[in-house]
């Protein structure tokens, strides 16, 4: 009897027992959410969810130590946090249950989609109340901030979309003079022929894959706009995917896959790696569209390659000098805990002499504020002078409207349709035009 | 005969003992099983993007799913990959299952071997492949250009060969099917077999009438699993295309879409209806199955099937 008690209250004890740790568990918990979190920081310190790595990674590092050094008792704590169009997850996340970063990087199409979906904090008042100005920034780069009359973001980077690359070397082997890039589409379609060279039906040499400019949709907006074309009309919010001058460029774009099967064509291209791979600088693919990270990629990987860098070929009544506009933005999460000293940060990185020329100059990547000395230094370097007036040239950057992703997945199914067959351009691009324009009104019906 | 008073006092004890030792476990069941799933049944009946409240929408979601051409596509693609992945590679696990089982020198090796493509990860093993797929310098086409295919297919880079690449490499992880068969293999009756010798009954037949029959339940098991498998597949179409299902839509792949709808567009309800339609199909030919397969299917112990 004596020993089934002792049991019992045994029993009895390691209920309670587990009972308190479960309960002591929960509360440490509870605790930990409201006390000394993950996300929480400490006085003077802001969190920034920051998109470079790789090479970028440690320069970022670097800049972030001179703003801490400029600015005595504010400390910034860098997050890597993958984004691009498609994968936002997490910070979408954080924004949802309410522990955002004080600062994130937004992918410049991006900014109307997060604004959309309430993801951000305008920027609006505080951009009037610190003088800041549209004038002073290209106009693409400011555009692209700006939705349903309020400013969300500032662009940091400012991507001039694209340089022209062609391979001097290559040119001269196939009898092409190299101090004369093809200007006009026809010339570049002769020039590209010239250059295209296949031995026993495998293709060995490539003067240029048009759908292939840092993917199937940002090579339909690179020649959609140089053909004259328009995606988007913001007044009416109508896609204009099937702008016949789009479905010329997507005409012109196949004409190589009609030359040479397209599976062939990736097969070639599947070889290439990115970095040091690169077909470019073997002089396997002799004529590309260049991001002005290649300039940099060429200095590292192949510093003896010698190419020249213009302004992307364009027919007569297309749109001469043609590019546009990609790039990082800056914003501030809604819900962040500190959005004082978060756009203290911005605005010294976007918008200050000293923060834009040393991003700049770390960085290798142009400001979106256009008096920034770092346009003054570039202005005279080979390559990078050139990509200065590119993007003061440029007139054009992705639609700003919220179904920006799935617009840019469309138009790489309509190109890939047309490229392999499927469908005619015309067809393509009006199948991209009609869903886009579904789901963006489901979007702004607020669904 | 009525428990005393006492005797009840005890169970009741009991009873709350055994229910504090299981919370935990409950706790999690309820919270991150039961009420996620529950939630997603709800949000398919909305529009929900997440950082804004869902607005209940009724059957919107399931009406413009039924209207939804890449809808269609993803299905044919998902269908098209478990009609060959899964009968292939139960096929192959059998082959290789039978093949260890005749008592080869070394069979820890060669099970090994053959395992061990199940233990590395997926997303490793299918960059691994993408570099074997290539279609210029891989080496799988190297190898068919030694048996005098000059020009291999484009594989990943090819709408037609897409999907068979992707079935290849889903081959190369029968591993595991295998060890459930060699597993079967093993509790066959000798003496079945030494009996159907002594009948006459050739190797064939003693595979057909003997072996087979026995390990009907581990194939009933390895096909259901794998019809699962097959219509979640993800992971590889994911990596190899980068998440873009192309060229042409050839590897959008049922769940590659649905990803591709909940955290590219962040249209949680649309996502979630998809999610709900995809449960609903994979119980259907799951009873497809197992009511057909019953006839087909022996349990030695007497088991009904």
């Amino acid at each position: 009897m004596a020993s089934e008690k002792t049991k019992t209250l045994n029993r009895r004890q390691l209920v309670a027992g587990a009972a308190a740790t479960a309960g002591s568990a929960v509360l440490s918990g509870c605790a930990t959410a409201l006390g000394r979190s993950p996300g929480r920081t400490r006085e003077g310190e802001i969190t920034v969810w920051h998109n470079w790595s790789g090479v970028t990674g440690p320069r970022f590092v670097k800049v972030a130590a001179a703003y801490e050094k400029a600015h005595p008792g504010r400390r910034l704590r860098l997050v890597f946090t993958q984004n691009d169009l498609s994968t936002n997850q997490k910070f979408f996340t954080s924004v949802a249950a309410g522990t955002p970063p004080d600062v994130t990087f937004v992918d410049g199409p991006q900014v109307a989609s997060w604004a959309e979906w309430g993801s951000l904090e305008p920027l609006t008042e505080r951009i009037r109340s610190a003088g800041i100005r549209a004038e002073e920034y290209f106009p693409p780069t400011w555009r692209q901030c700006e939705y349903r009359d309020q400013v969300w973001a500032l662009t940091c980077s400012a991507d001039p979309n694209f340089g022209f690359a062609w391979n001097r070397e290559a040119f001269r082997r196939s009898g092409l003079d190299p101090d004369r890039p093809p200007t006009t589409i026809d010339e570049l379609t002769e020039v590209g022929d010239r250059l295209t060279r296949v031995e026993q039906g495998v293709l060995r040499q490539i003067g240029i894959i048009p759908w292939a400019q840092y993917g199937p949709a940002n090579s339909i907006f690179t020649w959609g706009w140089a053909f004259g074309g328009e995606f988007y009309d913001p007044e009416t919010r109508r896609i204009t995917a099937d702008h016949p001058r789009v479905v010329k460029a997507l005409e012109w774009m196949i004409q190589f896959a009609k030359k040479h099967d397209p599976a062939r064509v990736e097969s070639m291209r599947q070889g290439f790696g990115t970095a040091e791979q690169n077909p470019f600088y073997s002089g396997k693919l002799c004529m590309q569209c260049l991001h002005i990270g290649g300039i940099g990629d060429i200095e590292r990987y192949a510093p003896d390659l010698d190419y020249g860098l213009g302004y992307i070929p364009a027919p007569p009544d297309g749109e001469a000098r043609s590019s546009w506009v990609g790039g990082w933005c800056m914003s501030i999460p809604r819900g962040a805990a500190k959005p004082d000293e978060a756009w203290e940060f911005i605005r010294w990185l976007c918008h200050s002499e000293e923060g834009t020329a040393l991003f700049g100059r770390t960085m290798s990547v142009y400001p979106g504020m256009r008096h920034s000395p770092y346009f003054a230094e570039s202005r005279s370097r080979r390559y990078y002078g050139d990509y200065v007036r590119i993007l003061e040239d440029s007139r054009h950057q992705r639609p700003v409207m919220p179904v920006q992703a799935f617009y840019m997945r469309e138009l790489q199914r309509a190109v890939e349709a047309a490229v392999y067959g499927r469908m005619t351009p015309a067809e393509a691009l009006e199948r991209a035009r009609k869903n886009t324009q579904a789901e963006l009104d489901l979007a702004l019906a607020g669904a | 005969m009525v428990p005393t008073k006492g005797q009840r006092r005890r169970q009741r004890e009991r009873l709350w003992t055994g229910v504090a030792f299981a919370l935990p476990a409950i706790v999690g069941l309820l919270w991150f099983t039961a009420y996620p799933v529950l939630a997603s049944l709800y949000y398919s009946f909305c529009n929900y993007r997440v950082l804004t409240p869902p607005r209940w929408v009724g059957m919107a979601n399931y009406r413009h799913l039924f209207e939804d051409p890449l809808f269609y596509t993803s299905l044919w693609n998902t269908v098209y990959y478990a009609a060959f992945a899964v009968p292939l590679g139960i096929v192959l696990a059998l082959g290789l299952a039978l093949l260890l089982n005749t008592g080869v020198k070394g069979l820890a090796v060669y099970r090994t071997c053959f395992y061990v493509p199940s233990v590395v990860p997926i997303v490793a093993g299918a960059v691994l492949w993408i570099w074997l797929f290539r279609p210029q310098e891989g080496a799988i086409n190297d190898m068919l250009r030694l048996f005098g295919v000059r020009e291999g297919p484009g594989w990943l880079q090819s709408p037609e060969w897409s999907k068979p690449a992707i079935i290849m490499w889903s081959l190369w992880n029968v591993g595991g099917s295998m060890l459930v068969f060699l597993a079967g293999l093993q509790d066959v009756p000798k003496e079945l077999h030494e009996a159907a010798g002594l009948d006459g009954a050739k190797r064939w037949d003693s595979f057909r009438h003997v072996t087979l029959p026995f390990i009907s339940p581990q194939i009933l098991f390895v096909l259901i699993m794998g019809l699962i498998g097959a219509f979640q597949f993800f992971t590889p179409a994911y990596v190899m295309t980068n998440g873009t299902g192309g060229p042409v839509d050839s590897t959008t792949f049922y769940s590659l879409y649905l990803f591709n709808v909940a955290f590219s567009d962040f249209k949680m309800g649309y996502a979630c209806a998809m999610a709900w339609v995809l449960l609903l199909m994979v119980l259907a030919a799951t009873l497809v199955v197992l009511k057909s397969s019953a006839r087909h299917v022996y349990y030695a112990g007497g088991e009904q099937g």
